[in-house]
């Protein structure tokens, strides 16, 4: 229609179309035709494309949307709805909605010939089976322990010993026999020319050897030197001990001179009992109740005076050590120690801390001790600490009493 | 007998003769947590048993304030106290307090008007209307 002429063709008011709906100047000129039926009506609101209703022929009714659309799918039954892009317009549905019933019906039900036809095959089979597929995590085979792995049993992966002794010792006595120890161990297999490390393969001595090895004296060279440092009482300890320690760093029995195997064996059978170390080791530390063996001291302090400048020497010192005592020495440390004496200085400072407050600090002052004028008090004084020092503290808990304000 | 007037004897005065130290007793209050107690602790550590040496006279007493700043306090024997905050000072620095509290006199800061300040009567008496010759108006 020409625009002039649309000018002159009454519009539809708003009183005769639903306010909801939007409709275009074309629309409201149609429904304003009083000629025109409803049915009649819906055709042009549905349809503006250039499709002539005039036509008899069945490629003459089709329109050109479904003409477009059969050549994209290339058959004459495309799937969809029979017609998206046309049908009814929303007035014509308004209007009369049984005309839509019938193509909502239609395309309804060939919706459901087309789920029931393409039914999945896998649920098809499962179905047939007797499988039910699980809604919910319930029940379902789990990976891992999802929280609960501490129910389950340890394992023999689970269990652990460790290097260093589980108690550590505070006695400043048995702190010295562990250095002790260590240190005429370390000068035996020095002077045996075994790996010094090797000393930490035997955790704990029988109490023969250790009593041999507590016989022993040590007094270090010039600027503690640890050549010929280790005196033995007698000749039989030093063959006794050589042979004991021989065993240590994997040197084979063959080698071991028959002389000298023959006069270690009176000292004690226990002694030949290395093979198995760490069984007797793990025995050992479980049912040992007496660190050892009952030695409170040490004989003599000239191993304190052993150098440790060489760092082979302070490595396996403080690793004998530490696993003998259960004192673990932190880098910075390891690297200031020189001497035996400030290891065992450092192992002193950790059983003895100092005190945190500063009050405990004053408080074990010599210095200020001496000083008649300075007291430290260790906890806040209050204003009770005052009533108190008055004298007036006991007139009040008395007046408080007999008010019934305290019992 | 001709009358004779009271003797003037000398008034006691704090210094003459004897001098008693106006602060009797030093509160030194600090926090083992607060970092604003890091000198005090620092001049409790090294300097308080020399500064308690040099004045035996003085009762010290050092107590734990947890979680306050650290707090010198002067009890002085006219029953006033003075406090003096020494929060993030140097050791040095409170030391000066320490010794700003040791010499004070316990009395509340006055404002000094005149620059002599003096205890004596006029020296020219106090005027009596009894006394003096007439005087012709």
């Amino acid at each position: 229609m020409r625009p002039s002429v649309r000018l002159l063709t009454p519009e539809a008011s708003s009183r005769q179309v639903s306010r909801l709906l939007y409709l275009c100047s074309t629309c409201r000129q149609q429904v304003s035709r009083p000629a025109r039926s409803v049915v009649t009506l819906a055709q042009p609101f549905g349809r503006r494309h250039a499709s002539s209703d005039s036509s008899s022929s069945s490629s003459a009714t089709t329109p050109l949307t479904e003409k477009v659309r059969r050549k994209i799918w290339g058959t004459d039954n495309p799937p969809g709805l029979k017609d998206p892009y046309g049908g009814d317009g929303a007035i014509s549905r308004a209007l009369g909605g049984s005309t839509n019933e019938n193509n909502l019906a239609e395309s309804t039900g060939q919706q459901e010939l087309e789920t029931v036809t393409g039914e999945d095959p896998l649920a098809a089979a499962a179905s047939s089976s007797g499988y039910v597929p699980a809604m919910t995590w319930e029940g379902l085979p789990t990976i891992g322990h999802l929280g609960r792995w501490s129910d389950l049993p340890p394992s023999q992966a689970d269990a652990y010993s460790p290097f260093v002794a589980k108690k550590r010792l505070v006695k400043e006595g048995l702190v010295a026999l562990a250095a002790h120890q260590a240190a005429v161990e370390l000068a035996l297999l020095r002077s045996l020319g075994k790996p010094l490390t090797a000393v930490c393969d035997v955790l704990e001595h029988d109490e023969s050897i250790f009593k041999l090895i507590w016989e022993c004296k040590i007094q270090p060279g010039a600027e503690g030197a640890w050549e010929g440092a280790l005196v033995f009482p007698n000749e039989e300890t030093e063959k006794a001990l050589s042979f004991v320690f021989e065993q240590i760093g994997g040197v084979a029995e063959e080698d071991i001179p028959e002389a000298t195997a023959a006069e270690a064996a009176e000292v004690d059978e226990a002694e030949m009992e290395f093979d198995d170390v760490e069984e007797e080791s793990a025995s050992a530390t479980s049912s040992k109740p007496i660190p050892f063996f009952g030695y409170d001291n040490v004989q003599d302090e000239g191993f304190l005076a052993l150098s440790l400048d060489d760092l082979a020497t302070k490595f396996a010192f403080l690793k004998r050590f530490a696993q003998l005592s259960g004192h673990f020495f932190p880098d910075p440390t390891i690297h200031s120690i020189t001497t035996v004496q400030q290891a065992l200085e450092y192992v002193h400072s950790v059983n003895n801390p100092k005190p945190k407050k500063l009050a405990h600090q004053l408080a074990a002052s010599a210095e200020l001790q001496d000083l008649s004028n300075v007291k430290v008090f260790l906890t806040r004084r209050r204003a009770a600490h005052r009533d108190e020092e008055l004298g007036r503290k006991k007139i009040i808990d008395a007046e408080l009493r007999a008010r019934g304000l305290m019992e | 007998m001709p009358v004779q007037g009271i003797r003037a004897v000398t008034a006691a005065r704090n210094g003459v003769g004897a001098f008693i130290l106006q602060c009797k007793r030093l509160d030194l209050h600090y926090c083992d947590w607060a970092g604003s107690s890091r000198g005090m602790v620092a001049f409790l550590k090294h300097q308080l048993p020399a500064f308690a040496k040099e004045n035996p006279q003085i009762e010290i007493r050092v107590s734990p304030r947890p979680h306050k700043h650290p707090v010198l306090r002067g009890h002085y024997i006219n029953g006033r106290e003075k406090a003096i905050c020494v929060r993030n000072l140097e050791p040095e620095q409170i030391l000066q307090k320490a010794n700003l509290l040791k010499e004070a006199s316990g009395e509340k800061l006055k404002k000094q008007k005149k620059p002599v300040t003096s205890l004596n009567e006029s020296v020219r008496g106090i005027w009596s209307p009894y006394h003096g010759d007439l005087k012709s108006v």
